[in-house]
């Protein structure tokens, strides 16, 4: 419905409780945390209603109120009041893939969010906590090990073997990509080192509709995931050596293959780079699909599939890209496309993000064989995902269907029926 | 971490019960366990805290909870999504905290004799995808439909929207499997508690085991009705300059006689001062909109389409303007969300806009008293709203009531916004007696304190004996059987008085 957004009177703000303040006995840390998320959790709190509930990946599968957006609100009133502390609460805070679909779903977001100018701010509130929890030395042990380990090799630990700064552009090798230009292609650590046949489609098939991309000098992690696990410190170094080495290549536009880095890239360094930070970020869906749509790719092969898409949390409930997916995947010729809406699948995770993966993840497990029991229901033999970082769990939770369900990169498809031969590895799909 | 308020002993009996995944101590999930979204005394958290929290899966597990409470005397208190606006859920003695949300299993559907069986901790949202593919759907349709569950439902003898079409909770929970609070589990409902609708056999128990708010038993099994999914759904919003216009046109349209009608909505002027001043998804309408009736009807096409257009006829002839097929439309498609938001309300002296809690009172009235309590409840609330400055007044609906039979007595609600941050005694107390007050004017006027929420909260439940009278005593000595140590939910309705 078409709303009325007005202003609020004298540019009052939202209030807030004043005398009542009892973090009795914690230091400023404490007093300073709660003092600056509080109102952002009384607008939960004050509401309560838990619509949100039955959309939470997390929610679904543990079916535990702790792990619920409503408590991560309402575990910062009760801190203001003195009652919980961040050691008490910061494990809770694991439990999330900071995928937004609460954000959305929640009717102060969907129905008073305009008119206030305020949405309800979960993801926040939960990467908040994790960076105040890491500052109070309060660590959650395989998070700590992996940001270590990713600061150490500048590349996050997604194998068992060694990853290192070497043999990031290991993937690229007999494809010739220039370094450097005005066009970047960012690979996320996962597809560098652990499905290289995604990033070796993605540049064969730019490379067919015509655009011209390097890659970088030395490409680091985003450090959206330390980020996300709350260390802020480690992530703002690599994104400063990435932003560093973009302009010593000359780039004006950055093509991101990973929905994760596109957040970072749009959200996190914007806001760390100020008026600075001019790059062109584009997600590679939506260039791919501006090149189908202008005639610049053409399918030939076809693909006799029955297939479904996976709405990349981040893509789609954060960053408001469901069309562009869905236009290529219709184009495909061959390909039988049972489609569900974006929004039924907000309540869809394969609960690989915000770390959860790393951290609990027979939580993840549990998540992606929810996604695939959908998927299963319609009886596809495929689901198409454009996230890298899903399609681990996803890979292996659609071998456990019955029948199995195969699980590929949208960009893989791409480069199949564009009639490419992109070679690379899978390897969940190739182990078994 | 501090150490958890139970003893070892109890602890290990419980995790021995359930598995230690399913016997939480930790504070957060002690503390977030302990409110609903109904105005909570956030300066007396602690008073509500239960001591140790259980996330049983099956009815066995339940029982065994059950008779280690009863043995030990100590408190239990079923929770289900925890969306109750009446405290029901809320711990008033510690004690355990029996979460059913793991309790999600849906049992068995049966198209042949159309039930579906499920556990307590299922939501209709969620059910209701599941059931899409057969052609049918579980019509219990709250406001809180995305959130609240089955066993919430029961605990709180639920209404919802459509009701008047399909019937309320009591009404489409066919049968249930209810632990009694001495560990003794029943069925009942038609006869064995099995399938059948209506039988006469005996005594009807199943009513009793509705709106006891956890205090007679924990219901393990519901198995409910199965509708076939409607061909077509109509809504028309109607708009009027004044009050009294909309309040006979309300009448006439739910005394229209219409199998198909789901149920008609007043809105007064005060919620739609209310819906203007704060309501992003109010659409502009002219200023002499000042009340609106909503009205929806559900059914096959055959009976659907006709209905509508004598809806039409009665709307027009009795005053209403229809507000177009984008307001009728969106509106009630968007219903379970867009009159719950709470949110923010305003100070009347700075028209500050500050986070506040809501409260829906929700008396059952008959229609005649309907502009009367209007009145008298608004000037309460002004009173307070004046006295306090930790009030707002976001107005009125009614709502046709009856199951099947819309025309004689409506759900009431003032939404009142409270601003929780500034909860203190003094404000507790004033709070209470505005509760008090609300509900003494639903009793005066031959009303009932509440139509869905249930009586139990501060305030309104003092009121209860005199609402009820001797019942209220029989009520004590049912308790008292079913329940002979007070254990389950202890506190609630004043049934402390039972064991004196
Ligand atoms: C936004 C919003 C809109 C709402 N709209 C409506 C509406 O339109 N109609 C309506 O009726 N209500 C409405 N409510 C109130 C609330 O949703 C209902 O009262 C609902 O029935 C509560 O269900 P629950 O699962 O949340 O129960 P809870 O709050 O967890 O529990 C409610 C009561 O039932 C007891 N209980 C829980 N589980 C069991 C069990 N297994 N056996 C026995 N007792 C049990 C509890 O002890 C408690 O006393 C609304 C609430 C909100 C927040
Ligand atoms: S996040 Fe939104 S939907 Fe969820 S409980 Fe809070 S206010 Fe309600």
């Amino acid at each position: 419905m078409a709303g009325v957004a007005r202003e609020l009177p004298n540019g009052v703000r939202m209030g807030h409780g004043d005398g009542q303040v009892n973090g009795g006995g914690h230091d400023d840390g404490h007093r300073e945390f709660v003092e600056t998320w509080r109102d952002t959790a009384y607008g939960c709190f004050s509401s309560g209603h838990k619509f949100c509930r039955n959309v939470c990946p997390v929610m679904q599968v543990t079916r535990n109120e702790n792990h619920s957006p409503t408590a991560f609100h309402a575990n910062v009133v009760a801190m203001e009041r003195g009652h919980l502390t961040v050691a008490d609460v910061a494990e809770d805070y694991v439990h999330c893939t900071q995928c937004g679909a609460c954000e959305l779903r929640c009717p102060n977001t969907l129905m008073a969010g305009d008119f206030y100018r305020a949405r309800t701010r979960t993801v926040d509130v939960v990467k908040a906590m994790r960076a105040f929890a890491v500052s109070q030395g309060v660590e959650q042990p395989n998070w700590s090990r992996w940001v270590e380990a990713t600061v150490d090799a500048k590349n996050e630990p997604v194998l068992d073997v060694p990853v290192s700064q070497a043999n990031v552009r290991d993937w690229a090798e007999d494809l010739g990509i220039p370094t450097g230009g005005s066009t970047l292609l960012f690979v996320d650590c996962e597809a560098a080192f652990y499905r290289t046949s995604l990033p070796r489609s993605v540049a064969q098939v730019l490379r067919t509709g015509g655009v011209e991309f390097g890659l970088m000098a030395e490409q680091w992690c985003c450090g959206g995931p330390a980020l996300e696990m709350g260390y802020p410190e480690a992530a703002r170094t690599l994104a400063e050596h990435n932003v560093a080495d973009w302009r010593g290549c000359g780039a004006e536009r950055i093509i991101t293959l990973d929905p994760h880095d596109y957040i970072s890239f749009t959200e996190d360094y914007p806001r760390w780079f100020g008026d600075d930070y001019d790059f062109e970020i584009v997600h590679v869906t939506e260039l791919v699909a501006e090149l189908v749509r202008d005639g610049k790719l053409t399918f030939t092969v076809p693909i006799e599939r029955v297939a479904t898409y996976h709405d990349p949390c981040r893509l789609n409930k954060r960053k408001g890209i469901h069309a562009s997916p869905r236009e290529i995947l219709r184009a495909i010729p061959g390909l039988e496309f049972r489609d569900v809406d974006h929004v039924t699948q907000w309540s869809y995770c394969s609960g690989a993000g915000g770390g959860l993966m790393v951290e609990k993840p027979e939580i993840t497990a549990a998540i992606s064989a929810q996604r695939l029991e959908h998927a299963a229901r319609l009886d596809v033999d495929l689901l198409v995902s454009a996230c890298v970082w899903s399609e681990r769990p996803l890979t292996t939770a659609g071998l456990e269907q019955d029948p199995q369900i195969e699980v590929r990169d949208l960009m893989e498809l791409v480069a199949e029926s564009l009639g490419l031969h992109t070679a690379g590895v899978r390897r969940e799909a190739a182990q078994q | 971490m501090s150490a958890p308020p139970i003893s070892d002993a109890l602890y290990d009996e419980l995790v021995g019960i359930l598995g230690a995944e399913n016997v939480l101590v930790d504070k957060p999930a002690r503390y977030n366990r302990t409110r609903v979204p109904a105005p909570f005394p956030v300066h007396r958290w602690d008073d509500h805290v239960p001591d140790v929290v259980v996330l049983p899966t099956t009815t066995d597990e339940v029982v065994e909870v059950v008779k280690l409470a009863n043995r030990n005397r100590t408190p239990i208190v079923p929770r289900a999504a925890g969306t109750g606006l009446a405290d029901g859920a809320v711990p008033l003695r510690h004690g355990i905290l029996l979460d059913v949300k793991r309790m999600n299993r849906i049992r068995d559907i049966d198209m042949t004799d159309r039930t579906v069986t499920v556990q307590p901790g299922v939501n209709m949202l969620k059910l209701n995808e599941v059931l899409q593919p057969y052609g049918v759907f579980y019509p219990d349709n709250p406001a809180s439909y995305p959130c609240s569950m089955v066993g919430g439902r029961i605990g709180t003898s639920g209404w919802s929207l459509i009701g008047a079409r399909y019937g309320h909770t009591k009404d489409l929970v066919i049968s249930l499997e209810v632990v009694l609070p001495t560990g003794k589990v029943i069925r009942v409902g038609g006869g064995a508690g099995g399938k059948v609708r209506k039988s006469s056999t005996a005594l009807t128990l199943k009513e009793l085991f509705f709106g006891h708010q956890g205090t007679l038993g924990i219901a393990t099994e519901a198995v409910l009705e199965l509708v076939p999914r409607p061909e077509a759904e109509f809504a028309a919003f109607f708009s009027y300059s004044d009050y009294d216009t909309a309040y006979r046109s309300c009448g006439a349209l739910s005394k229209s006689g219409l199998a198909t009608l789901a149920g008609v909505v007043l809105f007064d002027e005060w919620k739609l001062d209310y819906l203007r001043r704060d309501d992003e998804a109010y659409i502009e309408q002219p200023s002499d909109v000042r009340c609106v009736n909503a009205v929806a009807l559900y059914g096959t096409d055959a009976e659907v389409v006709p209905a509508a257009r004598r809806v039409m006829e009665i709307g027009h002839d009795t005053g209403g303007r229809y507000l177009g097929d984008e307001v009728s439309q969106g509106d009630w498609a968007a219903r379970h969300d867009r009159y719950a938001i709470p949110l923010h309300g305003r100070l009347r002296s700075s028209g500050q806009v500050v986070p506040m809690s809501w409260h829906c009172e929700d008396a059952a009235l008959n229609y005649s008293v309907l502009p009367q309590v209007r009145e008298e409840w608004h000037a309460i609330a002004d009173r307070y709203i004046e006295g306090y400055g930790i009030f707002d007044d976001w107005g009125m609906f009614a709502y046709t009531n009856g199951s099947h039979a819309p025309w004689g007595d409506y759900l009431v609600e003032i939404d009142i916004g409270i601003w929780e941050q500034k909860l203190d005694d003094e404000n507790w107390a004033a709070w209470t007696r505005c509760k008090t007050e609300i509900a003494a004017v639903a009793l005066k006027h031959g009303g009932s304190i509440t139509a869905c929420h249930g009586a139990t909260r501060a305030g309104e439940v003092d009121l209860v004996p005199s609402e009820l009278g001797g019942a209220f005593d029989v009520m004590k000595d049912i308790k008292r059987l079913l329940d002979p140590n007070n254990v389950m939910n202890p506190g609630k309705y004043l049934f402390d008085q039972a064991y004196e």
